[in-house]
């Protein structure tokens, strides 16, 4: 211990070990064997790379939170804050020939600078997969079902989905020549369902009364399918985001996940780069979101040809503190099934770690009943004596 | 089933929000004088925790609440990421800026190092930040009005409600930041996975709040 820090660690990250860092291993194995049955193969872009790069494609808010540092030739680098970027810039500069469509998935850390708030770290571990050169409704339908998946495989039942439009959204907007300031109010008053906010901001734009009363109706637009007939679509661009969305849902109906999904079609999170459906999953006992994703048609084509893309991260840190997921991976022990006093059948340890038990070494020289006591400790269920002995606790 | 958990600001909302409740049916009798930080309601499902007005944001933000009742001036001094569905008509009052008599409207613009005394440190910085001040804040926790009398600032950014309390201590309104009331609102979570009870007890609220 350096008792000249006050802090031993900054704000904003954690050590982990014993449990929680195997029940973190077995949430990140149980998300990588699922996306790999999917076809999905495992993409590791660097830690940290120029921060123009990233900076370029992060959305403003994103683009505040990044690390930034230099390196030696005074070159501004920064480590990534999201997979979905870096994996952009790898596909727009190297696989873009390649047969579509391509599917990643990825497991690491990320950083962000953010204000220690509800379930937020400044380095935290995002799972999830991106899905590369389609734009069709089962691109979309199987990035959600992907998603319902993957919370299944970790150990959850009662969850969420909210599902909304981006497109849809734009397409209601992209004619009104808003600034970019009211243009960020409206999403803002949208996302948080301010009506009185709404109505203020409407007031001010002086619109024709059919668009200011569509704009103003977006927050009431939140509940099963049946809000797709309720939603104004004054274009053909809202009209094509509507039929894009029902085209989703029907391709979900037989898959038996609709009944998990809310329609939100006041969702936007900022509208930040994406561009078609977004959709955030929340389950039961925690206050916030534990995956998000949607479609970012327009960022690939930052670093290299246009490819539409659609993806989705689980925020596993997010995941450990739901009470369900708790108790479906507090199986993953750290106890020994076996402890071996040296010196050791070597054999006979191997081929227990071969059958798949955990075998300790007791590399303290203990008596054998300081030993015994021990191995009691630790949750061990054998000791191979030194002299061949087998002994059940 | 959890039961359904509404987050009240305590002081000046705390009784008409204890109305309102009421008026839906809600038992909170004597909830407002008591010095009890939890109600239940056990009959219809409903707990209710008072809770310093800053908190109530927190409490729902993180899922403790599933929804809140609060005043738009805390929403915008925080930074919580909760829905916001409904203003509730109740509990107005204006964030300004003041300061004494001799700052008439003009001059306060033209001065470079401007001390504010306030309890909204993020509403005032944005606010002379917004029209290029730099202005000095310095966050105090209660009577800011004192700060200008006895020389700790130059201007205060503070909540009037009928401007009486400006007046007793010679201060002036000087510009308005916002208006503010009480608002209605809801866990980003809960909005979800307790859509009916939550869309319900909206549904009346604003039947209410409308009569």
């Amino acid at each position: 211990m350096n008792p000249s820090l006050e802090k031993q660690i900054p704000s904003g990250v954690a050590d982990l070990f014993f449990n929680d860092a195997a029940r973190k291993r077995a949430a990140e194995n149980a998300l990588a064997q699922t996306f790999a049955r999917w076809g999905y193969s495992e993409i590791i872009p660097p830690m940290f790379e120029y921060y123009e790069s990233l900076a370029s494609a992060a959305g403003a808010e994103l683009r505040e939170e990044i690390y930034r540092f230099f390196d030696r030739d005074g070159r501004t680098l920064a480590l990534r804050a999201d997979f979905t970027i870096p994996i952009a810039r790898i596909v727009g500069t190297k696989l873009y020939d390649r047969a579509m469509p391509l599917r990643f998935f990825y497991v690491g850390s990320v950083f962000r600078y953010e204000e220690p708030q509800a379930g937020i770290r400044r380095e935290f571990t995002q799972a999830g997969i991106e899905l590369i050169g389609a734009a069709t409704p089962d691109a979309d339908a199987e990035a959600l079902a992907l998603a319902v998946e993957s919370l299944r495989a970790l150990g959850l039942e009662n969850f969420r989905f909210t599902l909304g439009s981006v497109a849809y959204l734009h397409a209601l907007t992209r004619d009104l020549q808003l600034d970019d300031a009211a243009r960020l109010a409206l999403a803002n008053a949208w996302r948080r369902k301010n009506i009185s906010a709404l109505n203020g901001l409407l007031d001010s734009l002086s619109l024709d009364p059919a668009r200011r009363a569509a704009l103003a109706q977006i927050p009431a637009l939140a509940g099963d399918a049946r809000v797709l007939d309720r939603a104004p679509a004054p274009n053909d661009d809202a009209r094509a985001a509507i039929e894009h969305l029902r085209a989703v849902l029907a391709r979900l109906a037989p898959m038996g996940i609709r009944d998990c999904l809310t329609i939100d079609l006041a969702e936007n999170r900022g509208m930040a780069y994406y561009t078609g459906i977004l959709f955030e999953a929340f389950v039961e006992g925690l206050g916030f979101s534990i995956l998000s994703g949607g479609r970012y048609d327009n960022l690939v084509e930052r670093f290299g040809p246009p490819l539409p893309a659609i993806g989705f991260a689980v925020g596993i840190e997010r995941v450990l503190m739901a009470p369900r997921a708790a108790r479906a991976q507090n199986r993953a022990g750290i106890a020994p099934d076996v402890i071996a006093q040296l010196p050791a059948d070597f054999a006979a340890m191997q081929s227990a770690r071969a059958a798949g038990q955990i075998v300790e070494v007791d590399v303290l020289n203990r008596e054998a009943d300081v030993l015994r006591e021990f191995a009691r400790v630790r949750g061990a269920r054998e000791i191979f004596w030194r002299d061949g002995p087998k002994e059940n606790l | 089933m959890k039961p359904l958990t509404i987050a009240l600001a305590k002081g000046r909302l705390l009784d008409p929000s204890a109305r309102l409740l009421a008026s839906l049916g809600f038992d909170l009798n004597g909830a407002a004088n008591s010095r009890q930080l939890i109600w239940d309601d056990v009959a219809r499902g409903a707990r209710f925790l008072i809770a310093k007005p800053s908190d109530v944001p927190i409490y729902v933000e993180n899922g403790a609440a599933d929804a809140g009742i609060v005043g738009q001036d805390v929403l915008r001094e925080g930074d919580a990421d909760v829905y916001e569905p409904l203003a509730l008509n109740y509990g107005h009052c204006r964030l300004v800026v003041a300061g004494k008599a001799e700052h008439a409207a003009a001059d306060w613009r033209f001065n470079a190092g401007l001390r504010v005394a306030t309890k909204y440190p993020r509403a005032a910085q944005k606010f002379f930040s917004a029209r290029g001040l730099a202005a000095e804040i310095i966050g105090l926790a209660g009577s800011v009005e004192l700060a200008p009398m006895v020389g700790l600032a130059d201007l205060i950014v503070d909540l009037v409600d009928t401007g009486q309390t400006l007046k007793a201590n010679g201060l002036i309104e000087l510009a308005e930041i916002f208006k503010s009331q009480a608002a209605f609102i809801v866990n980003r979570a809960s909005f979800t996975l307790r859509a009916d009870e939550l869309r319900a007890m909206m549904e009346k609220i604003e039947e209410r709040r409308d009569q």
